[in-house]
């Protein structure tokens, strides 16, 4: 479990989060929604450690993230992967090569990249065929790099997965693709999945349970249904924006 | 009726009382942001050299990153060093015309070991190899493949920086040694070839200035460069932000940084030479 309380952020002035409370249980897929610039990534970042917070705390199965040492921050980090919004993948590795970055050093020196049968099985899972482990980056469409990040994410079968904006950049078949492919991995591998974006109707398809983050904190949280159902005139402009 | 001036007091240019504390707040920002480098560049020395005592897990990339910062830039440097020697040797053979001829060997001899063979082939490195390394870093920052590392359970100091500075530090030894033969062989060459010499001239002056601790000292100098490029490019590179357009500051930036701090670091060394010589 996952459990966020009264975190606050400032960056250059602004508190992006301003007394964020979040609770994120075992096995649910939670999405984290709200407009650009809110500081949803910022929070996604603090469940890795990438950020510090000004104030509050994040408890990963009971581990302090803010106050952990360098083999304390090692050992959340091995419990939670991370799917970053440009793919992030390393432009000087091949496909294979960045998948198996996501099992442990030690399991990485026991084959080559493309012959691992656990990075195979990993590029199977997001529908690409072997043939793509050979292949830098550079010569991947957006799309493709996605799932290859997708694929680094599940292959070290970590509890947690953390995708942040997954479609973004994407074109709309691709983004369906893309929320498919999420949405099937969290029924085969089960992982707790926690999914930001801004995208509603990507929101409503993925998420067990949606969390609004406007103004610093959690404007609203519950079950699409709920959300749906809410009478409130910010999540009701965020869900049905108007154009005038 | 004169019409009324638009500025009221206070604004306007600075007057003269206001400029000494603008000199002042000029100079204490100035200071706080040296400071803040001096203070991170530390941090980021520390953590290198502590992840030097693992070599295990960086050797492979080690060795990646000895042939793309030392094999790949010994033809630019070997290039450099040997026209280097050439101009050494004529223009000694042209101002020295009240000395004996051997003069030009013992110049250029001196002229190689004591700088020209470190400093031009790290001037060399810090445009090709300095700039390099703050780039990729610099990409690496700005689209995430660093904290992709971090959350991959990886330390980007052992996987990244450690390897470049090994890198850096034992490439110059070769590089610098090749560095003194090319430009002492193109010497030689045009000793014969422009200045009427003979070889035998050529050894003797080059043999009458050289010792091994001046060997020694060309070496250790090339050493501390390549540390000094290795860890600048690194160090820049994990400070870009800002998209391509920071990328490219952070490229220009390494390579005045480099340029900058060996300079200075010759001028620190050049006692020391004084001292063993």
């Amino acid at each position: 479990m996952i459990e966020i309380s009264g975190l606050r952020k400032n960056l250059n002035g602004k508190w992006v989060l301003d007394g964020v409370d979040l609770d994120i249980h075992e096995g649910m897929s939670l999405v984290i929604m709200g407009p650009s610039g809110t500081g949803k990534s910022v929070l996604l970042k603090h469940i890795v450690g990438l950020f510090d917070p000004d104030e509050g705390e994040v408890l990963v199965e009971g581990m302090s993230v803010p106050k952990a040492n360098g083999r304390q921050i090692r050992e959340i980090r091995s419990r939670i992967s991370y799917v970053f919004q440009n793919a992030a993948l390393f432009d000087s590795l091949t496909a294979g090569q960045n998948i198996q970055l996501g099992l442990s050093p030690a399991k990485v020196r026991e084959y080559e990249a493309h012959r691992d049968p656990r990075v195979r099985e990993a590029i199977e899972h997001v529908n690409l065929g072997p043939e793509v482990l050979r292949l830098l980056p550079s010569e991947l469409s957006g799309g493709m790099q996605k799932r290859v990040a997708i694929a680094r994410a599940i292959v070290g079968r970590q509890r947690y997965i953390l995708y942040d904006e997954p479609t973004t950049g994407l074109d709309p078949v691709n983004a369906n693709v893309i929320n498919r492919l999420i949405a099937r991995l969290q029924g085969e591998i089960g992982a707790t999945s926690v999914i930001v974006t801004h995208d509603v109707e990507s929101a409503f398809y993925l998420g067990d349970r949606i969390a609004l983050l406007a103004d610093g904190g959690i404007r609203a949280s519950g079950t699409p249904t709920e959300l749906r159902e809410s009478a409130d005139l910010i999540v009701q402009d965020f869900l049905h924006p108007k154009l005038t | 009726m004169a019409p009324e001036s638009s500025l009221t007091a206070g604004e306007g240019p600075p007057g003269g009382d206001l400029l000494p504390v603008l000199w002042l707040r000029g100079i204490g920002r100035a200071g706080l942001l040296v400071t803040r480098h001096i203070g991170r560049a530390g941090v980021l020395w520390g953590a290198t050299m502590l992840a030097l005592l693992h070599p295990r897990d960086h050797i492979r990339e080690t060795f990646r990153q000895a042939k793309a910062i030392g094999v790949d830039s010994l033809p630019l440097v070997l290039l450099v060093a040997t026209l280097s020697g050439s101009i050494l040797a004529q223009q000694s053979g042209y101002q020295f015309t009240e000395l004996p001829m051997w003069i030009v060997g013992n110049a250029v001899a001196a002229g190689m070991l004591t700088e020209l063979a470190p400093l031009l082939s790290a001037i060399i490195m810090a445009g090709r190899v300095g700039a390099g390394i703050g780039a990729e870093l610099g990409t690496m920052k700005v689209t995430d493949q660093l904290d992709a590392l971090r959350t991959l359970g990886r330390d980007p100091v052992e996987e990244l920086i450690a390897p470049r500075v090994i890198a850096g530090a034992v490439m110059m030894v070769p590089i610098v040694i090749l560095a003194n033969v090319a430009g002492i062989w193109s010497g030689w060459l045009t000793a014969i070839a422009m200045l009427d010499m003979t070889t035998h001239e050529y050894v003797y002056g080059v043999r009458s200035y050289y010792h091994s601790a001046a060997l020694i000292f060309s070496i250790v100098k090339g050493v501390f460069f390549g540390v000094t490029i290795t860890f600048i490019g690194c160090y820049t590179g994990l400070q870009a932000e800002g998209g391509a357009a920071g990328v490219g500051r952070t490229a220009r930036n390494t390579v005045v940084a480099i340029i900058v701090a060996l300079m200075v670091l010759d001028v620190v060394l050049a006692p020391l030479y004084k001292a063993v010589g």
